[in-house]
């Protein structure tokens, strides 16, 4: 059974990932903290007897269902179709991915001195292709890399297969990688 | 056969290469997530602990229910909502109670049965033709005292 720090200490650890996850799926800075908070308290209401080791995935499941529970409230079916639905990439695999990708690993920085970027515009530029990530793509991203879930986990708590997990992870690393080498953003 | 190995490699690299490119950006929403504005923290902070407070209270609640306490005021351990067996235990002398009962009335049925089959098999039995017990000289000499 979690302690009370445990608690304390993992819902510090996830809190600001968990609302910055809302906030791109719902793009409502208030409604993110909504429910945000919903899911703290389900998670501490209903699971708190659990281990800690068990809360970061219990945790990303009750997020992510009351993220759901939002758009349900809010009556927008369309728009949850729309998002939680599209599982295209988008554009033609007309570039070398590889070598982009190989080129990106490092530090980011712009391309050029005279165009030099800001370390804040680029983790603006980041935050908002982010954003535009289809959603399943986007969340599967953020749990794999971001909440560090291993495959399974992630698949888990999308209710989906390990196999559309590497997929949705594959195609939002590209997808990210196309737009940051179109923005001029190179290591 | 080359080929299979060289193509696992390169699947192999270009996993390794998205998980560095992943992981890159990652830690560029993590600079970014810690910047959160001030209000949004202190919001945070107050959802977080409104839920460390309900699972406070949640435990205190069980904790509660898992003392019971008893006629006589005696608190006793291990009482709980959540044993299923108790729940069961709680309606077993009901059950227990119904079907004594069935069997009462049931045991009472057949004892009349049997007491009016006597009755019947000694009429029948008898030397008397049971007749006689309309005749009312007959009942009139059974109502008088026996003479000498």
């Amino acid at each position: 059974m979690a302690t009370e720090k445990e608690l304390t200490d993992f819902l510090k650890s996830v809190e600001k990932r968990a609302w910055k996850r809302a906030v791109y799926a719902v793009r409502d800075d208030d409604a993110a903290l909504d429910i945000v908070q919903d899911a703290m308290i389900r998670l501490a209401e209903k699971y708190a007897d659990r281990p800690a080791a068990e809360l970061p995935p219990l945790f990303q499941r009750i997020l992510s269902n009351a993220t759901m529970d939002w758009f349900r409230r809010q009556k927008v079916k369309n728009q949850v179709v729309r998002n939680f639905s599209d599982f295209e990439a988008g554009g033609g695999e007309d570039f070398d991915i590889l070598e982009t990708l190989e080129a990106l690993g490092g530090p980011l920085q712009s391309e050029s001195a005279s165009d030099l970027v800001s370390r804040a515009q680029i983790l603006q530029m980041i935050d908002a292709e982010v954003a535009r990530l289809p959603a399943r793509q986007r969340e599967a991203f953020l749990l794999r890399y971001w909440e560090e879930l291993d495959v399974a986990e992630t698949a888990a708590s999308m209710g989906c297969s390990e196999g559309s997990v590497k997929t949705h992870c594959s195609r939002a690393v590209h997808a990210l990688a196309k737009a940051l080498q179109a923005k001029g953003i190179t290591t | 056969m080359n080929e299979p190995t060289t193509s696992h490699r390169n699947i192999a690299s270009r996993e390794a290469l998205e998980s560095r490119f992943a992981h890159c950006i990652v830690s560029y929403l993590n600079e970014n997530v810690q910047a959160v504005p001030h209000d949004v923290g202190e919001r945070l902070r107050f959802a977080r602990e409104r839920a460390v407070e309900s699972a406070r209270s949640r435990r205190v609640a069980e904790s509660a229910q898992g003392v019971g306490i008893t006629a006589s005021g005696t608190a006793i351990l291990g009482f709980s909502r959540s044993h299923w067996w108790l729940r069961v235990a709680s309606v077993v002398p009901l059950v227990a109670l119904v079907g004594g009962l069935v069997l009462i009335q049931d045991w009472q049925v057949r004892t009349q049965i049997s007491v009016a089959a006597e009755v019947d098999e000694a009429l029948l039995g008898d030397d008397l033709p049971i007749n006689a017990y309309r005749d009312p000289g007959f009942t009139e000499f059974l109502k008088a005292p026996p003479s000498e």
